[in-house]
């Protein structure tokens, strides 16, 4: 159920509150502030926070915005600038400091703005000695030419850091520095809001109520190996659980982030968490039309057929104990992940839970099926070629060679699978596939 | 724009039956139904029907030098309607075409073999069984040639060009998880609702099982990347796009050195200290000695299963099972990773 009113909330004890301020522009100044639509940013004040840590060594902040010819090279994520406006030490709990439950009280978030980080971590370090499996594919962000309506941050005004760290440090250390400082910087920039009016304010609430309505879940599988291949819960990684519930604002509010770097189209950036349109709507539907009975993450890189059946067991069985009668099972990744999502599918059906399942596709079709998964949302292919585009500027380091991870001077005309979030499985886009 | 045509010894004039062998000729401008395409034809290729069919590779070379050498926006080829030897050699020129960057729109029959030989590469306008229909035929083939030089194919209604087995992306209003929500309510309620995505695949009913294997031949088939060492196919590590036959024929076992997986799906170094563990060469042919397996072909058959499309994966897989059954092979063991 969503209440819209303004203000502050009277129960903000059991109800999450987002105040939306929409940016239009970001602009350089020597004091951080919001004027009516623009975001004032001191960028030295930004680049002190990011190099705090100790594991960088160097940091380059850049404002890119729509229509700029830039290309954005090795994204690392992208996060939506927010803050706990009555405890903002409480922000992004569990990476940046005190540990409180997410999900509750009053955020402001900065709409149409994100922080998005860059690093080639090839530059100083031995990517595929210190990780098991090396990240591979391109992950890139286009302002403007052929490639921009594939991703969203293609749209939204970018605070662009640029990471460099330190060679010394493990490579798992100069990622969680990384993370640590971009969600610093989003805490800083969504500072800007504290007492000024937001432009809108939606209430979210998950009570028990509308019992009689149809239960729905859903399903999330997340990607959690290894440090860069990694979902964290209120900072910690997924790694090793076995399907749980989250409450669904938990997600809305900071507490599932991404640190997963592989195959850049298919999997989730934060922002896609923070704003995840799955979430928004169910819970915006619960009370009138369904009851949201909560978010399941579930893993995606499970190793074994016994696992993959075990994980999309217990999922299952969550979901059903949780009442649903529906869920909604998002894949994540490419074919060993999918083959997950279909076995989660089966598990359900078998259950009594009726599926719709969330995948992206291939020039081949779906990877894997099951004759239980009749009612699928394609989320686009991406092997799909997107034009090759010449940008002015190119920010983030070298390309790499998708299969070798050796340097090239030019990536050449991409598929989608090569920019960042495009096919994301969680339905956070509008593309879809069609049989020509 | 600038357009080439293709046409057999009939549509070219020169003759019907007796002049099917006419090995390739190249002409300027267009000839015969050419002339009633609405674009400009720079070039007419014309290639008998049984020559084709008899020598393809040496046709194929020939047209498509002079395809290469023409540089045209788009290569027309037919309408062929029921015709299946114009047909085929018009599907299979189209493929080829496309696959050196020249855009190839045909017209033939839905059932025309040739539909299946251009693999999904073209835009083949669907037209009658016969030449009554030519007039419209030209007329569609000729609206689609400018549609796809100028990037609007896609975008055509449904129906103008027969389904490619492809999938391309568009843009639609709603998101992907409002598609999903919606769907899901739909399917609670017990309403109609269209899946977004079909399956590729065709469910194999399992075989009766032979009942001894000791009077037949064995063939080793693989999706577990099994290659000679350093790989002289470069098959994929993902996303195979064809398979390949490896002599094994007098080994004994699949020797680490000599043999090794390039399957990029898992890690690869424990098994490359066996590949018999992917491929077991070493208990088949112990089993073999006992009298307990008749003969063993001699080739292996591998390609890589990882994130190979099921679609693509299913033609493999009737190509390799056609090669095994023209061969005699009764028996397929198959493993996978």
């Amino acid at each position: 159920m969503v209440v819209d009113r303004s203000g502050t909330s009277a129960d903000s004890a059991s109800s999450l509150e987002v105040a939306s301020y929409r940016v239009a522009d970001v602009r350089q100044a020597t004091q951080m502030r919001l004027l009516k639509g623009r975001l004032e940013v001191n960028l030295e004040e930004v680049r002190e926070l990011a190099l705090s840590e100790p594991a960088v060594t160097e940091v380059q902040v850049s404002l890119v915005r729509p229509g700029e010819s830039v290309r954005l090279a090795n994204v690392l994520d992208a996060i939506e600038p927010c803050i706990k406006a009555d405890s903002p030490e409480t922000t992004f709990a569990g990476i940046l400091g005190q540990l409180e439950p997410l999900g509750l009280g009053l955020t402001n978030r900065l709409a149409d703005v994100a922080v998005v980080p860059l690093c080639d971590f090839r530059s100083t370090h031995d990517v595929d000695r210190e990780m098991e499996a090396p990240i591979r594919w391109h992950s890139i962000i286009d302002m403007d030419g052929p490639g921009r309506p594939y991703t969203h941050w293609g749209s939204t005004t970018n605070v662009v850091l640029q990471f460099t760290c330190k060679s010394d440090d493990p490579l798992a250390e100069c990622d969680r520095a990384i993370r640590r400082a971009t969600a610093g910087v989003a805490r800083l920039l969504a500072s800007a809001t504290i007492g000024a009016p937001a432009d809108v304010t939606e209430t979210f609430c998950w009570d028990a109520e509308a019992a009689d309505l149809p239960g729905i879940a859903a399903i999330i599988q997340v990607g959690a190996d290894e440090p860069l291949l990694d979902t964290y819960f209120y900072g910690s990684s997924l790694r090793d659980t076995v399907p749980f519930l989250i409450d669904p604002r938990e997600v809305l509010d900071g507490a599932l982030t991404a640190g997963a770097y592989e195959y850049s189209g298919v999997r989730n950036p934060t922002q896609f968490y923070q704003r995840n349109k799955l979430v928004l709507s169910l819970l915006r539907l619960h009370g009138s039309r369904i009851r949201f009975v909560g978010v399941i993450p579930t893993l995606a890189y499970v190793q074994s057929n016994f696992e993959k059946s075990r994980h999309a067991m217990i999922a299952a069985r969550l979901a059903k104990s949780l009442g649903a009668t529906g869920a909604i099972v998002a894949s994540y990744g490419t074919g060993n992940a999918q083959t997950g999502t279909m076995l989660t599918c089966r598990a359900c059906e078998a259950m009594g839970v009726k599926t719709t399942v969330i995948v992206s596709e291939t020039n081949g079709g779906l990877i894997d099926h099951v004759p239980e998964a009749d009612a699928v949302i394609s989320v686009g292919n991406h092997e799909e070629l997107v034009r090759e585009w010449e940008p002015e500027a190119t920010l983030g380091g070298r390309y790499y060679d998708v299969e070798s991870n050796s340097p090239i001077e030019s990536p050449g005309p991409l598929s989608l699978m090569g920019y960042f979030g495009s096919s994301s499985q969680m339905g956070d886009t509008c593309l879809r596939t069609v049989a020509v | 724009m600038k357009s080439m045509h293709f046409l057999n010894q009939f549509f070219a004039g020169l003759g019907g039956e007796k002049a099917a062998k006419q090995p390739p000729l190249r002409l300027d401008g267009a000839v015969g139904p050419g002339r009633k395409l609405d674009m400009e034809i720079s070039a007419t290729v014309v290639c008998g029907d049984d020559y084709f069919g008899e020598k393809e590779s040496e046709a194929l070379g020939q047209l498509l030098q002079w395809v290469e050498d023409e540089k045209p926006d788009v290569l027309i080829c037919g309408p062929a309607f029921a015709a299946g030897r114009y047909g085929y050699a018009c599907g299979v020129l189209a493929r080829e075409a496309v696959r050196r960057g020249v855009p190839a729109v045909c017209g033939m029959h839905e059932e025309n073999p040739g539909v299946l030989a251009s693999d999904g590469a073209a835009y083949i306008v669907p037209t009658g069984e016969g030449v009554s229909g030519m007039r419209d035929a030209l007329s569609r083939m000729s609206d689609l040639a400018r549609a796809v030089v100028e990037g609007r194919a896609e975008s055509a209604p449904p129906g103008t060009y027969l389904p490619r087995g492809q999938r391309a992306n568009v843009f639609v209003e709603k998101s992907g998880a409002d598609r999903a929500i919606e769907m899901m309510l739909a399917k609670i309620a017990g309403d109609s609702y269209e899946t977004e995505a079909k399956p590729p695949l065709e469910r194999v009913p399992v075989p009766k099982a032979l009942e001894s294997v000791a009077s037949v031949t064995l063939a080793l088939v693989t999706e577990a990347g099994v290659v000679p060492k350093d790989n002289p196919d470069r098959l994929e590590q993902c996303r195979a796009k064809g398979w390949h036959s490896y002599d094994i024929s007098g080994l004994d076992s699949l020797e680490p050195g000599s043999f090794e997986s390039v399957h990029g799906g898992f890690d690869v170094h424990v098994a490359n200290r066996d590949p018999n563990r992917l491929v077991p060469l070493d208990a088949v042919r112990a089993l073999q000695r006992e009298g307990r397996i008749g003969r063993v072909d001699g080739f292996l058959y591998s390609t890589t299963g990882n994130c190979t499309p099921a679609a693509r994966s299913l033609k493999f897989g009737h190509e390799i099972a056609q090669r095994l059954t023209e061969i005699g092979v009764a028996a397929a063991l198959v493993t996978g990773t």
